[in-house]
């Protein structure tokens, strides 16, 4: 393979990994602190994603993208911090299948929802930033480059919210040691809330900057919530950097079978029997720790 | 016990429900076409496959309640398997043109195969990395089927099927259908309440101690995982008759919802509640699609969450909640079922029955000979030797205790010794055989038992279960998938409650009962496996000074007349003292001095290492 083709396809790994690492950093990291699998992620893509390109076409298509984010992102966080007020607070402790069937209710709740609201046809945007770059002789899109420069960018913040910060630390200690968090005076209820709000707000951010460079409709929720899954288990539930390292592989592979023809029809195929493997050998992903 | 009444009374209410369902379900074609004649529906036909669609859902459903309901499995790759069913007629007809009926005998057996392969991988994990792992799987057989035009037809799917002329007769097809669904349901059925069905019950409440009861956990999820998609492929392959295509679609995760939902709507406690469920999703789902299309998904969401919610038994649960009701319109005083016992069960403890009962007889043996050789054994958890070079032999006949500070080993080499742990270097012997590395439940089924620092039961059973699953497992019947397991070993079992003074509540959930009595059961499923030697791990965490001494009375009388041999470890050094013959002391992972309690208790470096520690464990306790 000439390396510019390499270069494209690996190029469209990362772009694929920038908006997927967003959204199952959120997945992960609401996992980690609650212990609470949320089917309902998905939706919150997908809500802010419909929201985001229809204010950004009300203000005028590119720049009308800035607001639009920030008004889907709160969209997000919000419904976010309804259904951990309303229902999570009521499943946390139960077994799996409780809080698994309690989000997969609210999934379609939101998905109805959607539907009735946006219709169930597609609607696009365009991206704030246009223009192309040629590489190697291939051409590369300008808001690609930038969504994986943002990704970087947001997987640091992260990083310093969870190492630098008081929340953090107590995020962290709600993931290592939730009894010594009970006994350490910190309002247990209102860093939950906190934590599900950051992972609906995640979720968010993941769909509203995917959203122009992709046709969006109510469904779309449906096959990143897999894939965010398959990113969080692949790198561990609860952790921040084998969301990194997964969503890597998982764009990639996903990138690299779409490479030719015979092999694009099963390019998601592919990233599932990558995930197979990779519990098979690590029941617990690359950089989880076992469930007792 | 007066108690018991009002639960036999819903379970008639249960068994009419369910007569009167099947009932309902065999004269819908006829009742339709009545209705038509009178005028009052439309057009019979349309509900007849109406019902038809209710019946194969009701296959469907019902089949991943055996995982659900009885196993404690949440899948999402159900539907795939209810997809590989569909799509194998399909291929099978158009495109190797063997009949329906060939076609629906073999597409069972398809799925089935596609289970068993997948679910080996996915039970690789449990529980939550178990579901994610069926996900992925479910998104694999999806892409496959979308992406396999040569044989799956892509994501235009097969178009044109076309059912055999015999049965394009609507009646008939009904009961086609109806008489298949019927027997599947009567295997299903038969299946749940055998002795293999005990085992799953066993597993669902418990995994921990249904391992340590002799049951190979993964081979049983596996088998209930490949059972239920046979019978999903069997449901999928009926598909084909109410609907001329097959497409992708019907593979992908989200159409899961529709198992889940009609098995939670009709109850996952209950066997036919799914296929109450799946009658009255189809009528909801037909009249709501009809009348609002668009907030469907709304409204059904809006359900399961209800459901969850509010009544997480499902429509199955109404004849308990009619019990309820009732008696609080008479006034018969609480419910039985969520009274708590006082614990006064082990104050009943008689011990001389209890040895004399039947079903604690083990082998009387000539004592002397090493029973459990631990030879050079260590574990390592990163750079932390947990356990480090010990040997250790126990004689058959001894109580032999082992003590130590917390974090010197204890419960790390019972972990290795009962399989639950492999160790890093050395090799265990029990009875001359070489245990070292084997699977929990071969080392149970070899005559080691166990009882856990926690205590460790099927909650939901009640006692009797625990009990009569845990005789069932351990003598390796669960294999049987046909008979009544709740009438296996019920004297046997019923006779050794009598004795520990469990007796009168050998009917309620074994969850409700007590602290210290919940201990008991503990200790009977212990004792009622009959193996040659016993672990006990801190037998009396919890219990009061009195209950303690019942138990270890009882442990004591049993060990001594049975010729058991007790492995114990125990903070109480009373029961030490009181009960073990030999001690050896264990401090940082070593062996520290090993003899007579007595050669113990006046050894001098054991009392530096226990006043030592203990200063260290009053300091740590003391500001808290």
């Amino acid at each position: 393979m000439d390396p510019g083709k390499f270069l494209l396809f690996a190029t469209g790994g990362l772009a694929d990994a920038a908006y997927l690492f967003i959204v199952a950093a959120g997945l992960s990291l609401v996992f980690g602190a609650l212990r609470v699998i949320n089917m309902a992620h998905g939706s919150l893509y997908m809500v802010a994603a419909l929201v985001s390109v229809v204010v950004a076409n009300k203000l005028g298509a590119g720049i009308g993208f800035f607001p639009a984010l920030i008004a889907a992102v709160l969209v997000a966080a919000a419904i976010g911090a309804v259904i951990e007020v309303t229902v999570l607070k009521r499943v946390y402790g139960h077994e799996h299948l409780v809080q698994l069937l309690a989000t997969y209710a609210i999934a379609l709740i939101i998905g109805g929802a959607a539907r009735l609201i946006f219709g169930p046809n597609y609607r696009t945007t365009t991206a704030p930033i246009q223009g192309s770059l040629t590489i190697l002789g291939y051409s590369y899109s300008v808001y690609a480059l930038v969504m994986i420069v943002a990704a970087a960018v947001i997987g640091v913040a992260m990083y310093g919210m969870l190492f630098r910060t008081r929340l953090g630390r107590n995020i962290r200690a709600a993931v290592s040691d939730p009894e010594l968090l009970n006994a350490s005076g910190v309002n247990v209820t209102l860093l939950y809330t906190t934590v599900f709000v950051i992972g609906a707000a995640l979720a968010g951010l993941g769909g509203v900057i995917v959203a122009p460079s992709q046709a969006v409709d109510p469904t779309i929720g449906d096959s990143v919530l897999v894939l965010a899954f398959a990113i969080s288990v692949i790198g561990g539930l609860g952790s921040i950097i084998g969301s990194g390292i997964g969503a890597l592989m998982v764009g990639e592979v996903i990138s690299f079978g779409l490479i030719t023809p015979a092999t694009n029809s099963f390019a998601l195929a592919f990233v599932f029997i990558v995930m197979t493997l990779v519990l098979t050998v690590r029941p617990w992903g690359l950089f989880g720790r076992p469930e007792t | 016990m007066t108690s018991l009444l009002p639960r036999r009374r819903a379970d008639r209410v249960r068994w009419g429900l369910a007569i009167l369902l099947l009932l309902l379900a065999a004269i819908v074609p006829p009742a339709s076409q009545y209705l038509e004649a009178q005028g009052l529906i439309e057009s019979a036909r349309f509900q007849i496959v109406l019902g038809v669609t209710a019946l194969i859902l009701a296959l469907w459903a019902i089949s991943y309640n055996l995982m659900l309901g009885y196993a404690g499995m949440v899948s999402f790759a159900h539907a795939a398997y209810y997809g590989v069913g569909a799509y194998t007629v399909a291929i099978l007809l158009q495109r190797y043109n063997i009949s329906y009926y060939a076609a629906l005998a073999i597409a069972p057996v398809a799925a089935a195969a596609v289970g068993i392969v997948t679910g080996f991988v996915a039970l690789r994990a449990v529980r939550l990395y178990f579901s994610l792992l069926t996900l992925a799987i479910s998104q694999l057989l999806y892409s496959i089927a979308e992406g396999w035009y040569g044989l799956t037809g892509g994501d235009n799917g097969i178009n044109g099927i076309t059912a055999p002329d015999r049965l394009t007769d609507y009646p008939t097809l009904y009961y086609f259908v109806f008489v298949i669904v019927g027997v599947s349901l009567l295997l299903m059925f038969i299946l749940v309440r055998s002795p293999f069905g005990a085992a799953l019950l066993a597993i669902r409440e418990n995994r921990e101690r249904a391992r340590s009861v002799g049951l190979n956990v993964k081979a049983y999820e596996l088998a209930v995982y490949t059972i239920a998609a046979l019978f999903a492929g069997l449901a999928g392959a009926l598909f084909p008759l109410v609907q001329s295509s097959v497409v992708p679609s019907m593979l992908f995760w989200t159409e899961n919802a529709t198992p889940v939902i009609v098995t939670l709507l009709g109850g996952v406690g209950s066997f036919l509640g799914p296929g109450l469920g799946a009658f009255i999703y189809t009528g909801l789902y037909n009249s709501l699609s009809r009348d609002f299309p668009y907030q469907l998904d709304v409204l059904l969401g809006a359900v399961v969450l209800g459901v969850v919610l509010v009544a997480p038994g499902g429509f199955a649960s109404v004849p308990d909640l009619l019990a309820q009701l009732r008696r609080r319109i008479v006034g018969e005083g609480p419910v039985a079922t969520e009274v708590e016992t006082k614990g006064e069960a082990i104050q009943m403890i008689d011990v001389t029955r209890a040895v004399e009962a039947h079903a604690i007889q083990a082998e009387p043996v000539a004592s002397g000979k090493v029973l459990l050789k631990v030879e050079n054994v260590s574990k390592r958890f990163g750079g932390l030797r947990a356990v480090e070079a010990v040997n250790l032999e126990i004689h058959e006949g001894d109580r032999h205790a082992i003590i130590g500070p917390n974090g010197a080993g204890k419960s790390t080499l019972f972990n290795l010794i009962t399989g639950r742990m492999r160790p890093s270097a050395g090799r265990i012997w029990f009875d001359g055989r070489d245990i070292t590395g084997r699977p929990a439940h071969v080392i149970a089924r070899a005559g080691i038992g166990r009882a856990f620092q926690i205590t460790m039961i099927f909650p939901r059973l009640t006692v009797l279960q625990n009990l009569q699953y845990a005789m069932l497992a351990h003598r390796g019947r669960t294999v049987q998938p046909w008979g009544l397991a709740d009438r296996i070993y019920r004297d046997e079992a019923m006779q050794l409650l009598d004795a520990v003074g469990l007796g009168p509540y050998a009917d309620l959930p074994a969850g409700q009962l007590s602290h210290g009595d919940q201990r008991a059961i503990e200790l009977a499923i212990s004792l009622a496996l009959g193996s040659r030697m016993i672990l006990l791990d801190e037998p009396t965490a919890g219990m009061s000074a009195f209950e303690t001494r019942k138990a270890m009375e009882l442990v004591r009388r049993i060990a001594t007349e049975r010729n058991l041999t007790l492995l114990f470890c125990e903070h109480d050094m009373s029961v030490v003292f009181g009960t073990a013959r030999t001690v050896t002391v264990m401090h940082q992972g070593r062996i520290l001095t090993q003899g007579t309690p007595e050669e113990v208790r006046t050894d001098p470096e054991v009392q530096a290492v226990y006043l030592g520690e203990l200063d260290v464990e009053d300091k740590e306790a003391a500001p808290a």
